[in-house]
């Protein structure tokens, strides 16, 4: 089986694509009716799901995955584990899955791309829904020790009280582009159009 | 058999020459029919790529019998190969043998238990098979339960993204909502889920049929998940078979409607234990814990029609859950799925609830209006021509013509019966 398409994608550190093209290979080799399943590198295309946020298409792909196959790859389990805790929104378990299982290079590419991501997630999720967190659970959310996370977030413009040992979110102005072009005329005039008629 | 061969390697040139071709293939149907067991070294002389015709009226009479495992396989992989390379113009003209050929080929794929194999030709038998991206083929629900089969719930969502115009047979179209209906619940779709689902429970429908039987279940269910209600009574244009008995039919989920609308959570589990064998002989049960789990969602957002800010454990006494700390986490969550505006303040152990921040100034948000005025415009230039056809429809001006008012001595003139032109 030829997997150059996926490595190439992994190389260049196209992650976001991972998934749709271990899904279009799976559905092409499995059409030539070839027995792919032992070869398949399953761990990654679960990874590849897990980076889109697309959990749901983890799961199904975890529960079409024979027994067999599931006992005979650790790595792939630990994969799951992840997807696992991200389904039941243990968001401080995610970290503990990433960190805890010793990834082949290959996949570690993969995992540590993910972790980042990740993190940059939980924080902006953080900023959005908090006015004020505490160090220990903004630490958990973000996966990182209580002092790594108060540098962290003072980097990004918050402030800390260390008697309360609280973190005050502060919100950056994001500037969403509003200027109108032309072609919106031509638009508006193709409407007007329509409605006279 | 052979003199067919070679007139099939023949004819297969030109437009002109496949349709005298066809009308070759047509006679010879039956003598096919009657030699199936001698036909699969014939197909070794067909090129699929340059005689589809021919070797579909091949194909279509070897397999038409009943069908060992062991030939199962090697039909699957010929029907596979066959639909990649056969050339669509050819295959169109005979679009019933096509069609009976692709839902054998699932049969076999099903009974070899690899629905996986089907999803990727079936998916290109409908591509060719189809006039146009607006138009259901007979081939579209199998693909889909090949889907849902083989779990490749995202491969589905891509055809269920295009809009249908044009419908072969009203089953093709039951069957297509229903499972899209199930594929898009699986990927958490669920407005898209309700749209399907409706489209089965208000088609019309001269008696109420099974498949519009257990779409009303899930229709409930959905509905409840994504609306928080359930509307008492289905729309006017649904079929009056329908509006009489699919509420009898699916009584234990009218029931679980009525009971979430009281937005008791007790209550509510304790139905839900009661009937579970109900809900679980229906494949529903997963989903209906899903629509329980849903109602802490809306009693929070209930809250907020009426509260600025609400502290954390007001909220868990509220809405019955065990902690203020669970509290946190479904507000966070629904925070993160955009189902509410509100910021959490730890230190005071608050809630904050917060206007919809959406101004509609954006570029995005314009780019989005325009879209869906796009969409309109062009169902509304379908709807003028629909309109303009049906008006010229013999049936509907017959019917409109006992039937409409007579004010004028001129009105008392019939409307002709019939046109002869």
């Amino acid at each position: 089986m030829d997997f150059s398409v996926v490595n190439e994608a992994l190389a260049s550190n196209s992650f976001d694509k991972i998934s749709d093209i271990c899904d279009a290979l799976m559905l092409q080799v499995a059409a030539e009716g070839v027995p792919f399943r032992d070869d398949w590198p399953f761990a990654i295309h679960l990874l590849g799901h897990i980076y889109v946020d697309d959990v749901n298409s983890a799961r199904f792909l975890w529960k079409s995955i024979p027994a067999t196959i599931k006992e005979s790859q650790p790595e792939l389990v630990a994969a799951w584990k992840i997807g696992q805790k991200l389904w039941t929104r243990d968001y401080a378990g995610v970290y503990e899955a990433i960190r805890g299982f010793d990834w082949t290079p290959q996949t570690q590419v993969l995992v540590a791309a993910f972790s980042e991501l990740y993190t940059k997630r939980m924080f902006e999720l953080l900023q959005s829904a908090y006015s004020t967190i505490s160090i220990q659970d903004a630490a958990q959310f973000l996966g990182m020790s209580e002092e790594d996370a108060t540098n962290y977030v003072l980097r990004k413009g918050w402030t800390v009280d260390p008697t309360s040992r609280m973190l005050t979110v502060t919100k950056q102005a994001i500037v969403k582009e509003q200027k109108l072009d032309p072609g919106k005329l031509q638009r508006l005039t193709e409407y007007v159009f329509h409605l006279e008629h | 058999m052979e003199g067919l061969v070679t007139q099939i390697q023949g004819l297969s040139g030109t437009a002109s020459d496949v349709l005298s071709l066809q009308n070759l293939l047509k006679q010879a149907d039956d003598s096919l029919h009657a030699e199936s067991t001698r036909l699969p070294p014939f197909l070794d002389q067909l090129d699929p790529s340059k005689h589809s015709l021919g070797y579909l009226y091949f194909l279509e009479a070897c397999t038409a019998g009943p069908v060992t495992r062991e030939q199962a396989s090697s039909f699957v992989l010929t029907i596979a190969r066959f639909i990649s390379s056969c050339v669509a113009e050819q295959i169109r003209l005979a679009p019933d043998k096509f069609i009976s050929v692709c839902k054998r080929f699932k049969d076999q794929v099903l009974l070899l238990e690899e629905p996986l194999r089907g999803v990727a030709p079936m998916l290109t038998a409908i591509r060719k098979l189809q006039l146009s991206s607006e138009h259901l083929t007979a081939l579209h629900p199998e693909f889909l339960l090949l889907c849902l089969l083989s779990k490749c719930y995202k491969t589905a969502l891509s055809i269920l993204e295009e809009d249908i115009f044009e419908v072969d047979q009203p089953r093709d179209l039951f069957l297509y909502c229903y499972y899209g209906g199930m594929i898009s619940i699986g990927q958490k779709q669920f407005r898209k889920a309700l749209e399907l689902l409706h489209n089965v429970v208000t088609a019309p429908m001269s008696t109420v049929n099974a498949i519009a039987v257990e779409a009303f279940k899930k229709y409930i269910l959905v509905s409840l998940i994504h609306h928080g209600q359930f509307p008492t009574n289905l729309p006017k244009y649904a079929s009056s078979g329908a509006q009489r008995n699919l509420k009898t039919l699916c009584q234990p989920y009218v029931e679980l409607a009525s009971s979430y609308s009281n937005g008791k959570i007790a209550d509510l589990e304790m139905y839900v234990e009661a009937n579970k064998d109900k809900f679980e002989s229906d494949n529903n049960l997963g989903l209906v814990k899903q629509a329980v789990s849903s109602m802490y969602k809306r009693n929070i957002q209930r809250l907020t029609q009426t509260y600025l800010t609400l502290s954390l454990q007001d909220i868990a006494n509220r809405v019955q859950l065990n902690s203020p700390k669970e509290a946190e986490m479904h507000v966070l969550q629904m925070i993160k799925d955009g189902e509410i505006y509100a910021t959490i303040n730890q230190k005071d152990g608050m809630v904050r609830f917060l206007e919809d921040p959406e101004q509609y100034k954006t570029c995005e948000m314009i780019e989005r209006i325009d879209s869906s005025i796009q969409r309109l415009m062009t169902v509304s230039k379908k709807l003028n021509v629909m309109d303009e056809l049906m008006s010229c429809d013999p049936l509907y001006l017959a019917k409109a013509g006992r039937e409409r008012q007579r004010f004028d001595f001129d009105d008392f003139d019939n409307v002709p019966q019939r046109y002869n032109i």
